[in-house]
């Protein structure tokens, strides 16, 4: 048995290392373009600041992949037949696989805005080894930087900039920062904190035009607001989109949606061709479309996809949303339904002692369903655990020192969370827990 | 990237085994090998009033220590557990390694250091010194070595003393710190290190088997007294002088801080067998590493935390000192220093959280 990966992101590797511990004989071969080895994408903001080498981004010493007998071959595939189980590379090599899991990820979205295509130079996006290294070659030369998109590689971008004393203009679509994960309050706590970093955060603004130099350099951006700003680098961070724009000229094309579109065993209609990870596209109960771009849900679809391929019955339900992440030092921690929330959900929003710091939960028909912390740890399972229960928010209150994941010595004082959800239970007319 | 402009050059090429680290590191050796081998630092210590060369380099020591710590409290100054750890680690080197010991001796009493003990410190328990000690100190030493030790490792891990008390470190966890990056984390040099620790705590066990039977006997057998009196010296040499001064401190710029501690210490070898027995662990949360490996590149002893932290598994492992950097630095919040008996969240949830009166099963 020849499994053949193609991606050797979080998704492609976990698959591997999943097929191996299952099946010791099959031939393993892990396929990427990107790098000859897997690495944490999301620490390339650590590396471009120094406080990493590349080397150090690799999760697995570079001898596991000798030990688990995984073939890395480093090459980007330009053509799959299926009829014929054969990948051909860009290279002129061919490859044949019993089984293929496509685990190709995601790119960055790009918008063509007027006079973006005559800058040849400068247009940076922040999700690959190569973005990384064009970053790097270009921040020397940088005084001024334009970020736009208000998401998570976007601050990271922002974080990285500033760090290597660029000025930076960050540029935010919406009214606050972030409303696809935060509620107003939260949004602005953000704010003031990337603010504080001397970032000029723009609200409501988006990009009309793009100017180039003629070296064919960026050389600004103008606003829907009229704004002019100059700059030598302009981050693209406007989300990013599933990597399958190179099989719509394959031979045998699978079904692509937003993404490669797969039942829940992580088959594609085509024979033993599987996808996971960023690239999958699954289909809710409702009819819609479901694509989970997120590092833990690549690393859960690669371990679920091995498993299907290797012949368990696998029905793959995306669970409860959950994330962390860092706003320059504010931490973040999200569980389940916290915004774009149906008409019946009630939220309960206060912000603890010191700088940051704020809980916020969500109740709808009597149950939480939501979790948002700023500025202080928590250890979500807790969360996912009382969601799944069914508690109340009255409930759940009182008991929320118990997902505390503060450093000793270092947890945040809950007391005045007690008092303010008696106050907002007095205030919506409900009972005095 | 490094940041543009000369002393960001010269930051990094310090902190990364650039020109001017191997130059840091060739200098801090000679200043070991001048101080242990030679008496050029006695003049200096007497022109400034001191007694002598060790007074004079504990002072330096403390110094370190000292301007150290506070740039690490300024550095991590939002972590309380850093603040708190740091703030104890120089008391103790202002205090009971440094100003307790010689105001010890300004009322005639034994120059005795409270913050060290055996196996670190082998003179307290070599019969033929410390019984010549008056009974209280013969007493600390023999109950700190025996109970305190074990004890405390069994409940708070080793990190009580480690990253707490012990000045080694001390020095490594505040002086240190630029360096603390340079530990080599290779599954390879665990394997290395656990024969090496393992060995100077055998050896150290055996020089003191010996010193106490050559205490006893010693005069019926004047072989075995020699025999022990030249491994003693050979110990001093090579373990005490070498390898926790030269080797340890010297090469802080070229392979990390912990270098004694993680390879060569005795001490850190028994704490470290308790503490795997014992209640201290790193809880990892569950599913929410996203494998950057901030936590082993920063970790000073080398561990791969990252290996268990994608792996979603709490661990303990015998030689982590509990700085608790690694949680400090993971930006997703996912690590955390416990002692099990304390009843965290992770134990006490089983037992605190009844079935709540508005649950419904399950749709």
């Amino acid at each position: 048995m020849h499994y053949v990966i193609i991606g050797n992101g979080v998704s492609g590797i976990t698959a591997a290392l999943t097929l191996r511990q299952r099946d010791a004989r099959a031939r393993i071969t892990v396929i990427s373009g990107e790098g000859d080895y897997f690495i944490s994408r999301t620490a390339l903001m650590y590396a471009y600041m120094d406080r990493m080498n590349l080397r150090d981004l690799e999760p697995f010493e570079r001898k596991t992949y000798d030990k688990q007998r995984i073939d890395r071959v480093r090459a980007w595939v330009r053509d799959l037949d299926a009829s014929r189980h054969l990948l051909r590379l860009a290279d002129g090599r061919e490859l044949t696989y019993d089984k293929l899991l496509l685990a190709t990820g995601s790119v960055p979205n790009r918008f063509d805005w007027p006079g973006l295509s005559d800058v040849k130079e400068g247009a940076v996006h922040f999700v690959s080894l190569q973005h990384l290294a064009e970053c790097e070659r270009l921040t020397p030369s940088t005084k001024q930087a334009v970020v736009v998109g208000g998401g998570l590689i976007g601050v990271e971008l922002v974080e990285c900039l500033v760090h290597h004393g660029v000025e930076v203009d960050f540029l935010v679509r919406e009214s606050w920062y972030w409303p696809m994960a935060l509620a107003r309050e939260e949004g602005d706590i953000i704010a003031g904190h990337i603010r504080a970093h001397g970032v000029r955060l723009h609200l409501e603004h988006e990009v009309t035009a793009v100017t180039a130099a003629p070296s064919g350099r960026v050389a600004g951006v103008r606003t829907n607001h009229g704004l002019d700003l100059p700059c030598q680098m302009l981050g693209i961070c406007i989300g990013v989109r599933p990597a399958t724009d190179w099989l719509k000229e394959v031979a045998t094309p699978p079904a692509i949606g937003r993404g490669i579109r797969v039942n829940p065993s992580f088959q594609t209609p085509l024979p033993d061709v599987y996808a996971a990870g960023d690239c999958a596209e699954f289909t809710r109960p409702d009819g819609s479309p479901q694509v989970e771009q997120i590092w833990y849900a690549a690393k859960r679809q690669g371990e679920q996809a091995a498993r299907a391929m290797l012949g368990d019955a696998v029905e793959y339900r995306p669970p409860l949303f959950y994330n962390s992440a860092k706003f320059f030092e504010i931490e973040y921690t999200t569980v389940g339904d916290v915004t774009r929330l149906p008409d019946d959900a009630r939220s309960f929003f206060h912000r603890l002692p010191g700088p940051h710091a704020s809980i916020r939960l969500i109740e709808r028909n009597g149950a939480v369903i939501g979790f948002n912390m700023l500025g202080s740890r928590w250890d979500h399972t807790f969360f996912e655990r009382w969601i799944a229960e069914r508690r109340s928010m009255a409930d759940v209150v009182p008991q929320l020192h118990l997902a505390q994941f503060d450093v000793e010595f270092g947890r945040a004082h809950l007391e005045s969370a007690r008092v303010a959800f008696a106050e907002y239970q007095r205030r919506n007319g409900l009972q005095a827990a | 990237m490094i940041k543009a402009g000369t002393a960001h050059w010269l930051l990094h090429d310090v902190k990364n085994r650039g020109l001017t680290a191997w130059l840091l590191s060739v200098l801090l050796t000679a200043f070991y090998l001048v101080l242990y081998f030679t008496e050029w630092f006695t003049p200096p210590a007497r022109a400034i009033g001191l007694d002598s060369k060790w007074t004079l380099y504990g002072l330096l020591y403390t110094l370190a220590v000292t301007a150290g710590g506070l740039w690490v409290i300024r550095k991590y100054r939002h972590n309380r557990y850093q603040i708190v750890r740091t703030s104890v680690v120089i008391f103790v080197q202002a205090t009971f390694a440094f100003s307790i010991p010689h105001l010890l001796k300004f009322l005639h009493q034994p120059e005795y250091y409270f913050s060290y003990l055996w196996p670190l410190k082998m003179d307290y328990l070599t019969p033929s010194y410390i019984f010549s000690l008056p009974l209280p100190f013969i007493l600390y030493s023999f109950l700190g070595s025996a109970l305190m030790v074990p004890l405390f490792a069994a409940f708070f891990g080793k990190r009580w003393y480690c990253s707490w008390i012990c000045g080694c470190g001390g020095l490594a966890n505040t002086f240190g710190e630029p360096w603390r990056h340079l530990s080599d984390k290779s599954s390879t040099s665990w394997k290395i290190e656990k024969i090496t620790i393992h060995t100077v705590l055998g050896t150290s066990l055996l020089l003191t088997a010996l010193l106490f039977i050559s205490w006893g006997a010693g005069k019926s057998h004047p072989e075995l007294a020699r025999f022990t009196t030249g491994f003693q010296s050979f110990y001093g040499l090579i373990v005490s002088s070498m390898l926790a001064g030269v080797v340890g401190v010297g090469l802080y710029p070229l392979g990390g801080t912990r270098l004694w501690c993680r390879f060569f210490c005795p001490m850190a070898a028994l704490l470290g067998l308790v503490q795997k027995f014992g209640r201290y662990r790193i809880t990892v949360k569950e599913n929410m590493c996203i494998s950057c490996g901030m936590c082993s590149k920063y970790c000073e002893m080398g561990i791969d935390v990252r290996s268990y932290a994608q792996a979603g598994k709490s661990f303990t492992r015998a030689s982590c000192v509990g700085c608790g950097l690694c949680a400090e630095v993971c930006p997703r919040g996912v690590l955390r220093l416990e002692n099990k008996s304390h009843r965290d969240p992770q134990e006490s949830i089983l037992i605190q959280i009844q079935p709540a009166p508005s649950a419904r099963p399950l749709i």
